[in-house]
Order: structure tokens, then C-alpha cells, then sequence
């Protein structure tokens, strides 16, 4: 197999400036073939065509049929995923997706019907599993170092992300949505096991203007015991020196690991203004998209496939119906 | 029956030798120039007076000796926490001022007993709180009364402490003698947090008990919800090995910003011993000192002591309805009903 050739369906999720740049190093290594992007936003459309030198479409069919991709990575707004991704299934192009994948569990379950039926290889963008720190943490706790992991308490802070992230239609809610996938999945990872209860709290937002939740608490027993919490909150102001976090203090019986895995960074105080910062430490998304790569021409199993995706969006969804029931919510939902 | 205490030394009686004591209570004590450590007692006598030729005191073994013999001002109540009704108890029906250690007691009947006992007889009760006089929290405080974060939103607090095998075999474990890592440990937070926040509305806690001979939970969480709107999570955990330091974590988003402390990066002061390694902040007058100061002044000056046991008891309550959230696996509302241990 040469070389793959990609395409990007929609530069809606921040995610995707990151991932193009990727595919252009992947580029120059010979790996990819990096074709065109498709996006409903003209503007962003333009923009994006023009910064990675590629074909635009604003039809990602069209997309599909005419430059035949070998993969595409779904970067549009959540509840778009499914749309996009059962087209690339139908024509047997594999895909790398975004997480969460879906807004609903219906549309998880649709997707791996498509992808079962299809036999395409499907990631989930879990590209905390790609994190040297969180890789290195798998490797110490299955060596059995601490022993039986106990509990994990865990964060993954940010800022609000503006754009369509506020919108419920689009993102299926708020900083639950937005941040509770990641560390679910760490946590399924880590325990080789399924959350059985999901408890959440919840009552008011730090920016009332907001119509979707910016904070929330979040508690999960898993099956074989492993008590776990989530503080999804879009807690930190604007002036923060770094994005957020993405951190889990994992006790065991014979010892204690802290994941801090964006810790890594240098502060710039510049004369006036507020500080910011530079991250000095492993770029997961490079990992992860080469490894899809890797997957795809070994005809391997992807690290997070689309059955992962489906299990901690379950958590997140399990999450606002424990706030709706005010009460522990068993799964599966 | 006293009131004020007028010009001469403060008499002091400490009971219960154990880490609280020796570590900060009885250094703390001696540094107070209007304060005679009179008494020691320890229910080992030979501790007792050991400890006694260090602070030229008298040693005891019973608490009620000491009482009866040093007739103390106030009575320094350092005892393991099943024992602190008993023990409070004596000192007030001897009309003795006391300062007792935190949490209060394990059941809400036997802390209502001690405040009610202590009014009865009009001697000053404080519970050791001591996070309302710890510089950042002290500090952290004065920034959300200010208005710095605006209303507060979502708060986290963590306290991690490896635990000394000897004292865990002793009474930590035994849910009926600790309560168990939440009574015991994060009640600071809680105590803290409805200081900052208000009073406390429902809460849901999960946690682990561990080891096969343990009743108590050596790992806690719990998601609190305040009556002004507020939340939080409060994490408590004596899981974590001896080679990291003690750990304090807190932070509170509110509207109009965040707050950040840490007892590790913003430690002034850091010591790496062979098997341990102490990180904090030194001030001239820490929180244990500033603690008993202020108790000693309420009483020298009778004035109302700045932890009630009422809000001992406030606190205690919350952090027995996490342990109850935990055993029912629910959420809980307060106040509480029933007893839960």
C-alpha cells in the first residue's frame, strides 16, 4: 500500500488546524496525500483550502466521489459526525472521528452498524490514549507497580470554547459533552472495565449567558469496583496562562500515580497583558494520526475504536441523566 | 463556672499525647509567655512523664486527677476521637474551658450533648477548625469575601495523607473509633468550604475501605451542593505512599475568576529526608498556634470562641452524610435524621 490519500470533513472542532498540520508532516514523510477539505462554513472553507494548500469542497459526497480518500477525519460539529461517517462507510473509506462521535447513543449504534457492515477501519479520536504520559501511565499500572488501582480522581478543565461548543443542537450539550469523554475513556482503559453507575451534580453556570452547563461534577463506580469522579468544568477564565488540563491522580493498593499530562509548559509573562504559555511536552495528535495510518495498512484493530467512543459518550449521556433524575443512573443506559 | 480569667498565667492541662500534641499543640503552648502547661496526660503513664519532664508539667494518667489537682483554666482535649465525648464531658462537669480536637465527636447526639453540657455549665468549647486560621485559607477566604472571583460556581478541594502504620493499626481503620478518612480528614475541607460557601444542602460520596481488616474507608469523594448555588467536590484519601509529602489542593471558580493554592508549589520550604519528604510554608505563627491563641484570648477575655461547637457539629454532620451516601450508595439531604455510625 503507498500512500494514503486524506481529506478533512470540516474545520468546525478546533481539533482540525491541528490535525491538517499534522498531515502535512505526514506529507513530507511520504506517508499521506493530503487531497482537500470539505466545510458548510464558506468562510472557514476558504481558509482552510488556502492554508494547507487543498482542494475545497462544500459537498463532502461530492468530496468523497471525486477524490476518492482513502481516509477522511470527521471534524465537524458533533451532531454532524453521523451524517458524514455513514457516507464514508457506504464507500468503504475509513475514518478517523472526532470524539465525542455522537451526540446520541441511537447514532453511536448506527455508526458501528456502518462500520461493522462496511469493514472500514474506524478511530475514535481518543488522543489521550497517543499521550507519552498516558501511554507511559498504561504501561506502569498493567506492569502492576501500584498494585489494584482503587480510585481515580480526574480533571479535565478548559476554557469555554465559543463557536458552535455553546450550542446544544450542534455540540449535545455543554462541558459534560465536551470533557467528559477523554477521561472516561483513560479510566475504561486503565481498568479494563465498564462504568456500572453514573452519578452527576450541577446547579449553576460561571457564565450565565450560557445555554448550555459550563461545570459539573461527576462520579462513576465501575464494575469491579474502581470509584472514579470527572470535573468536566469549562473552569478556567480566559486570562489562564494555558488551555486546561487533562489530569487523574490514580490510587492503588501499592502506590499512587499523578497523570498531569499538559503540565508540561513554559509561562511567558510578557510586559503588559495577561501571561501565556508554551507546551514543551509530546504532540498526541501526530501519534495517534499515524498510528490510524499504521492501522489501516496493517489491517490492525484501531487503540480506540468506535465501540470505545460509543462506551464513554454512554458516561457523559449517563451524566445529564443523573442530573435530570437528580439520582445514581445504572448502565447501560 | 468561669468567666474571664484576669491577670495571671492561663493554667493548661493537655490530654492525649499522640502527633496533634507533641507536634503542634504543646510547642505551640510553650511559646505563649501568659500560658503554664500545668498538666500532661496520657493513658500510658510513663508517656505522660516523659513528656511532662519536656514541658515541666505533671504527669497524669487520668484526666480527672489532673483536673481535680491542677484545677486548669482549659483543658487540651488531643484524644482519639471515640474518646472525645467522654473526655469533654469530664472537663465541663468540672467547669473547665476546652479546646477539642477535630471532628468533633462521631455522633450528632454526643456532639449536642458536649454543646448543650458546655452551655449548662457555662465553660467555652472550640473545635480545632484549623484550616480558619491557615495562612492560604485564611487568605483564600478574605479573596471570596472580597468579591476577587466574583459568586462563587464549582470548587475542588484534595488532602492526601500517607498514614503512619503505627497510628492506623491503632484506631484509624476501625470505623466505629475515626469515622474513617472523611470524618477524620476531610472534614477540614468541609469545615473550610461551608465557611467560604454556606451551609451545606445534599451530598453523594463514593469511596473504598481497601484492606480486608479495615472497617473504615481509607478513600473518599464527595459531591457537595450548597444552598447558595454553589458545588464541590471534596477528595480525602490516606492511600498514598510515604514517599510523597502531605497535599492539599483547593481551588473555587466563580463568576468573575479562578483560584488556585496548593500546599506543594507554593511551599516556602522544602525538606527531603531519607523516608520523607515536608513541604509547607513556615510563618512565625501557624494555624495551630493562632488556633489556641485565639481560644485562650476568648477565654481570658470571655469572649464567644471563634469555632463554636455548633459549627463543629455543622461540619460533622456533612462529612457523616457522605459516609452515609457511601454505605446507601444515594444522595443525602441534611440536616441528617438519624445516626450514621
Amino acid at each position: 500500500m503507498g500512500k494514503l490519500k486524506f481529506a478533512i470533513l470540516s474545520f468546525a472542532h478546533i481539533h482540525a488546524w491541528s490535525y491538517a498540520s499534522v498531515l502535512k508532516d505526514l506529507e513530507k514523510e511520504n506517508e499521506v496525500e493530503f487531497v482537500a477539505v470539505y466545510d458548510d462554513d464558506p468562510e472557514r472553507l476558504k481558509k482552510a483550502a488556502e492554508a494547507y494548500g487543498v482542494k475545497q469542497y462544500s459537498d463532502y459526497i461530492r468530496l468523497l466521489e471525486v477524490e476518492k480518500p482513502d481516509a477522511v477525519i470527521v471534524t465537524s460539529e458533533n451532531a454532524k459526525h453521523i451524517s458524514q461517517v455513514l457516507v464514508a462507510c457506504e464507500k468503504g473509506i475509513h475514518v478517523l472521528c472526532e470524539k465525542p462521535i455522537a451526540t446520541t447513543l441511537k447514532d453511536a449504534d448506527e455508526m458501528i452498524r456502518a462500520v461493522e457492515k462496511s469493514g472500514v477501519k474506524f478511530q475514535t479520536a481518543f488522543v489521550m490514549r497517543y499521550h507519552e504520559v498516558t501511554v507511559e501511565t498504561k504501561r506502569i499500572i498493567d506492569e502492576g507497580s501500584i498494585g489494584e488501582i482503587v480510585a481515580i480522581t480526574s480533571t479535565n478543565h478548559g476554557k469555554y470554547p465559543g463557536l458552535w461548543f455553546g450550542d446544544p443542537d450542534l455540540a449535545g450539550g455543554g462541558a459534560i459533552m465536551d470533557h467528559t469523554v477523554h477521561n472516561a475513556d483513560l479510566m475504561r482503559w486503565y481498568t479494563k472495565d465498564e462504568a456500572k453507575e453514573v452519578y452527576a451534580i450541577y446547579k449553576k453556570n460561571i457564565r450565565d449567558y450560557l445555554k448550555v452547563e459550563d461545570n459539573a461534577l461527576i462520579t462513576i463506580r465501575f464494575k469491579k469496583g474502581v470509584v472514579a469522579s470527572i470535573d468536566c468544568s469549562w473552569s478556567r477564565p480566559d486570562s489562564w496562562p494555558i488551555w486546561g488540563d487533562v489530569y487523574l491522580g490514580i490510587f492503588g493498593t501499592e502506590g499512587y500515580i499523578v497523570v498531569d499530562a499538559f503540565r508540561s509548559f513554559i509561562i511567558l509573562a510578557p510586559d503588559k497583558g495577561a501571561m501565556t504559555s508554551r507546551y514543551f511536552g509530546t504532540n498526541p495528535d501526530y501519534e495517534m494520526i499515524k498510528d490510524f495510518i499504521r492501522v489501516i495498512k496493517e489491517d490492525d484493530t484501531p487503540r480506540a475504536t468506535v465501540y470505545d467512543g460509543r462506551q464513554a459518550l454512554e458516561i457523559a449521556l449517563a451524566a445529564y441523566k443523573s442530573l435530570e433524575k437528580k439520582a445514581p443512573v445504572e448502565l447501560p443506559l | 463556672m468561669k468567666r474571664g480569667v484576669g491577670l495571671g498565667k492561663v493554667k493548661v492541662v493537655v490530654h492525649g499525647l499522640g502527633f496533634i500534641a507533641l507536634n503542634h499543640h504543646l510547642p505551640s503552648l510553650k511559646r505563649m509567655d501568659d500560658v503554664e502547661v500545668s498538666g500532661v496526660v496520657s493513658r500510658n503513664i510513663e508517656h505522660a512523664k516523659k513528656v511532662a519532664r519536656d514541658y515541666g508539667a505533671r504527669p497524669y494518667s487520668s484526666l480527672e486527677e489532673a483536673i481535680e489537682k491542677e484545677k486548669p483554666d482549659i483543658v487540651v482535649i488531643c484524644t482519639e476521637t471515640f474518646r472525645h465525648k467522654g473526655d469533654a464531658l469530664t472537663s465541663i462537669e468540672h467547669g473547665v474551658n476546652i479546646f477539642l480536637e477535630k471532628p468533633i465527636t462521631l455522633r450528632l447526639k454526643d456532639a449536642d450533648d458536649i454543646i448543650n453540657t458546655a452551655k449548662k455549665k457555662g465553660v467555652k468549647l472550640m473545635v480545632g477548625h484549623v484550616l480558619r486560621f491557615w495562612p492560604e485559607y485564611v487568605a483564600t477566604k478574605d479573596m471570596v469575601d472580597k468579591g476577587e472571583i466574583g459568586n462563587p460556581v464549582v470548587a475542588r478541594a484534595y488532602r492526601y495523607v500517607s498514614f503512619p502504620p503505627w497510628s492506623f493499626k491503632r484506631w484509624h481503620k476501625d470505623l466505629e473509633k475515626s469515622g474513617g478518612v472523611f470524618v477524620d480528614l476531610s472534614i477540614h475541607d468541609v469545615d473550610f468550604l461551608r465557611w467560604v460557601l454556606g451551609e451545606v444542602e445534599e451530598v453523594f460520596a463514593r469511596g473504598a475501605t481497601v484492606y480486608e481488616d479495615t472497617t473504615a474507608p481509607v478513600y473518599m469523594h464527595a459531591l457537595l451542593k450548597f444552598k447558595n448555588g454553589a458545588i464541590a467536590y471534596v477528595d480525602g484519601s490516606w492511600l498514598i505512599p510515604p514517599t510523597h509529602p502531605f497535599y492539599t489542593y483547593l481551588e473555587i471558580a466563580g463568576t468573575r475568576g479562578l483560584l488556585v493554592v496548593d500546599n506543594l508549589t507554593t511551599a516556602g520550604l522544602r525538606v527531603y529526608l531519607k523516608d520523607e519528604v515536608r513541604c509547607w510554608t513556615p510563618v512565625p505563627r501557624d494555624g495551630y498556634y493562632l488556633e489556641l491563641r485565639s481560644f485562650i484570648n476568648s477565654v481570658k477575655k470571655d469572649l464567644e470562641p471563634a469555632i463554636t461547637g455548633e459549627e463543629a457539629r455543622k461540619s460533622l454532620e456533612v462529612t457523616l452524610a457522605a459516609l452515609k451516601s457511601f454505605k446507601e450508595n444515594r444522595p443525602v439531604k441534611l440536616p441528617l435524621e438519624e445516626e450514621v455510625i
